[in-house]
Formats: structure tokens, sequence, C-alpha cells
């Protein structure tokens, strides 16, 4: 697969051009096509060579009209597709965080402090945040790393990072699980039962 | 905090759709400001007048081709012209159904092709006052201002009812003609 890394800002500015162009040269397909006309109104044959290039040129306008309207609908599709993805990885990650939660059987507290610890967040400021005493969230962030088998924050962290850089972004399955390699059951990869065994 | 999963899926529906691209978008303002020029600041019988009124002519022009081939939201078949779908459109709102419509709603398609249709009747008449044939025919210059009046009574009613439906469904339609995005507010229907 070619990868292109287009900020959507230079993608949206490109459609934004390409429709500027479409106009202004829809304008000039329609000046030419009015002259063509008006010309052939005025002595009634087509074979004078002065008409013919402007009926060619009436022609190549139009042409290029819809051919720049074919490159900017592809463009747009492009940019809602790219959309998509991200709303289905970020609903995706979303849920594969759950699920991870669910498996490790932490506790409301304890996924409390573990979305603000993916969310970057240090210790002191989650018991600020909390209203907890900082070694409550020590203690709290502690077992979130026992229970997902992981020796601390960074190596907590990567393993969402490791879902999100998967790339294939269907459903947690064996699918996954095998084509990744970690594992050979259909526990999702991380999961203390399975690569930490 | 806990519910993640909802929590992130809530903020893709409180969301931002890109719904007008940005050909319909210019095509849109620099049709009304066309509009605006020849109907209020050009002289009638002038050359720049015909200028401008073919620019409108061809502007409408783009954009049948765009409902033709264009994305999504920007075709015909995203607001077909339809009583039927008017009607059920009107006993929606009257129940208070807020479903939001992505393209035009059934009732702001209508008035799009009316305002298309009459665009096109001005240029036509416009352009037969130029022809031989037609020159000094009272009717053809009676039919061109009449049926400009009835495009800026279709004005009138075309910014009444964006305004109405901004204020109904709590999506800001101008701000959508702008940048293109509908702000499409949390747990809300589209179609
Ligand atoms: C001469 C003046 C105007 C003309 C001829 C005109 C014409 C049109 C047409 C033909 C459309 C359909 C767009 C398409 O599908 O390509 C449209 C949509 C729209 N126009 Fe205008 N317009 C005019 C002025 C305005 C003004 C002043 C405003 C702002 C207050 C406005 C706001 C909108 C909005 C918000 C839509 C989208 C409606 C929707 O969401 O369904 N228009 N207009
Ligand atoms: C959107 C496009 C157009 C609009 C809004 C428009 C609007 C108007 C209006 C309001 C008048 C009456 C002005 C007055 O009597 O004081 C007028 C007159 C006229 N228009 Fe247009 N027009 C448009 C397009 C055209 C085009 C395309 C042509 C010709 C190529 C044209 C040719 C004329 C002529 C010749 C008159 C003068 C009639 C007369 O008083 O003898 N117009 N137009």
């Amino acid at each position: 697969m070619k990868l292109t890394f287009w900020s959507t800002k230079t993608k949206e500015r490109r459609a934004t051009v390409l429709a500027g162009l479409i106009l202004l040269q829809g304008l000039c397909a329609l000046f030419f096509i009015g002259d063509v006309v008006e010309d052939f109104r005025l002595d009634g044959h087509l074979d004078d060579p002065h008409l013919l290039l402007e009926s060619v040129a009436a022609v190549a306008l139009v042409g290029g009209v819809a051919f720049l309207m074919l490159e900017l609908r592809g463009l747009l599709s492009r940019m809602s597709d790219m959309q998509t993805g991200l709303d289905i990885a970020s609903g995706h990650l979303a849920e594969v965080i759950e699920t991870f939660f669910d498996e490790w059987k932490l506790t409301a507290a304890e996924r409390d402090v573990a979305i603000m610890i993916l969310k970057g967040l240090d210790n002191d400021t989650i018991a600020q945040m909390r209203k907890t005493a900082a070694g409550t969230v020590r203690a709290q962030a502690t077992s979130v790393y026992a229970k997902s088998a992981t020796d601390g924050r960074a190596q907590f962290i990567s393993l969402f990072m490791e879902e999100l850089m998967a790339g294939k972004m269907g459903p947690v399955d064996a699918e996954v699980a095998h084509a990744t390699g970690q594992n050979d059951d259909s526990l999702p990869p991380g999961h203390p039962h399975s690569s930490k065994s | 905090m806990v519910d993640i999963a909802k929590q992130s899926s809530g903020r893709t529906s409180a969301r931002d759709i890109a719904v007008w691209d940005p050909l319909i978008r210019l095509i849109h303002w620099t049709l009304a400001l066309t509009i605006l020029l020849n109907g209020a600041f050009i002289e009638a019988e002038s050359e720049m007048h015909e200028w401008i009124g073919y620019i409108a002519l061809s502007l409408v022009g783009v954009r049948l081709i765009w409902g033709l081939i264009g994305p999504k939201h920007a075709r015909f078949a995203a607001f077909p012209p339809s009583p039927a779908r008017v009607s059920r459109h009107i006993k929606a709102m009257l129940r208070g159904d807020q479903t939001i419509h992505l393209s035009h709603n059934p009732l702001g398609a209508l008035m799009t092709y009316n305002i298309w249709l009459t665009v096109i009747a001005i240029g036509v008449t416009g352009y037969m006052m130029t022809t031989l044939t037609f020159f000094g025919i009272d009717w053809v210059e009676e039919a061109h201002e009449t049926i400009f009046g009835w495009l800026l009574f279709s004005i009138a009613l075309h910014i009444a009812g964006v305004a109405f439906d901004t204020w109904r469904s709590g999506v800001n339609l101008v701000r959508a003609m702008v940048s293109g995005r509908k702000n499409i507010p949390q747990g809300r229907e589209v179609e």
C-alpha cells in the first residue's frame, strides 16, 4: 500500500483550489461555446478554420472540466474514507481498552486511574483530579500494572500502542492474534494469560 | 470516566460532518453575488449585466453537472424533488421529530430546484432580448423582470427557510454553507 501523508488541511486546500479551477474553466468553456454559437449564427457554416479551432477549444475545455470534477470527487472521497478510518480506529481502540480492562477485572477506581495514565497524567495530577492521596493513586497504579502483567507505565501504555499500530482495525479476534503471532488462543495480544505465559 | 467506549462514541456523535464540498460552496456564494450585482448594482442595459447574467447561468450549469457526478450529498439523488417526501417531512416536523438531513431537507430541495430553474429562465429571457427575433418585443422584457421578481421572492423565502431550519434543528446551516460542515448535536438521528 502506498502511503501519502498529506495533512487534512493540505487536502482541504487542494479541494478548494480544484473547485476554483473547475469554476474558472467552466466559465471559459461557456465563453467559447457561446462564441462558437454566435459565430455560427452569424455566418452559418462550420468549416472556417477559426470556428473549427474555437470548437476544438470548447470541447477540450468541457473535457477538462469533467476531468477536474472526477478528480475532485476522488479527492473528496479519499478525505471521507480517511475520516471514517480515524473514527473506526478511535472507536475500536476504546473497545479494545474496555475489553482489556474487563479481562483484567479492574475495579472502577482502577479503571479511572488506568485511563488517566493512558492520557499521560502523572500520579500527582491524578491524585489531585480524584481528590485522593498520592499514595492511594500509587497503590492503584501498581495494582493496574500487576493485573495487566506489565512492569510499569511505559510498558502499560505500549500495550495499547501495539494495538493501534497493528494496522488492521477489525475486531480483536483469533485472526489478528494469529497474524501477529503472539498467541494461539483467542485472547487479545498483551493479555496476561497469553503473551505473558 | 469509566465508560470510555460510550464516551468516545459520544464524541463521534456530537460531531462535525462534512456535507458541502468546496465546489458547492463556491458556486453558492458566487451565484448569490452575481444575482446581487445584476439585481441591484449593474446598469441593466450594459454589457456587464449580460456578462454577469451568463456567469450566473454557467454557475448553475456546472452545479447541475455536479449534481449528476458529484459526491453523495451534492447529488440530485440525495435531495429528489418529491412532494411525498415534503409531506412526510412536514408531518415529522409537526410531530417534533428532530432527524437531521445531511443534504437539503425535502423543503429546501424544492427551493433549490426552484431557484435553479428561475435563474435559467432569467438567463434565457435575457439572451432572447439580445437576439434579433425577439429584440424590442415587450413580453420578453416583461418576462425577464417578472421572473426576477419571482427570484427575489424565492430568495427571501430561501433565507427565511434557512433561518427557520437552523432554529428548529439546532444545526447552523449558514455555517455549514461557509465551512462545509454540519455540526450535529449529540445523539441526533441523521439521514
Ligand atoms: C441571491 C441569493 C441566493 C441564492 C440564489 C441562493 C441559492 C441557493 C441554492 C441554489 C442553494 C442550493 C445549493 C446547492 O445544492 O448547490 C442554496 C443553499 C443554501 N443557501 Fe442560498 N442562496 C442565496 C442567498 C443565501 C444567503 C444570503 C444565505 C445565508 C443567509 C444562504 C444560505 C444558504 C444555505 C445555508 C444553504 C444550504 C441549505 C441547506 O442546508 O439545505 N443563501 N442557496
Ligand atoms: C441572473 C441573471 C440576471 C438577473 C438577476 C437579471 C436581472 C435583471 C433586472 C432586475 C432587470 C430590470 C432592470 C430594470 O429594468 O431596471 C434586467 C434587465 C435586463 N436584462 Fe437582465 N438579469 C439577468 C441576466 C441577464 C442576461 C443573461 C441578459 C442577456 C444576455 C440580460 C439582459 C437584460 C437586458 C437587455 C435588460 C434590459 C431590459 C430593458 O429594460 O430594456 N439579463 N435584468
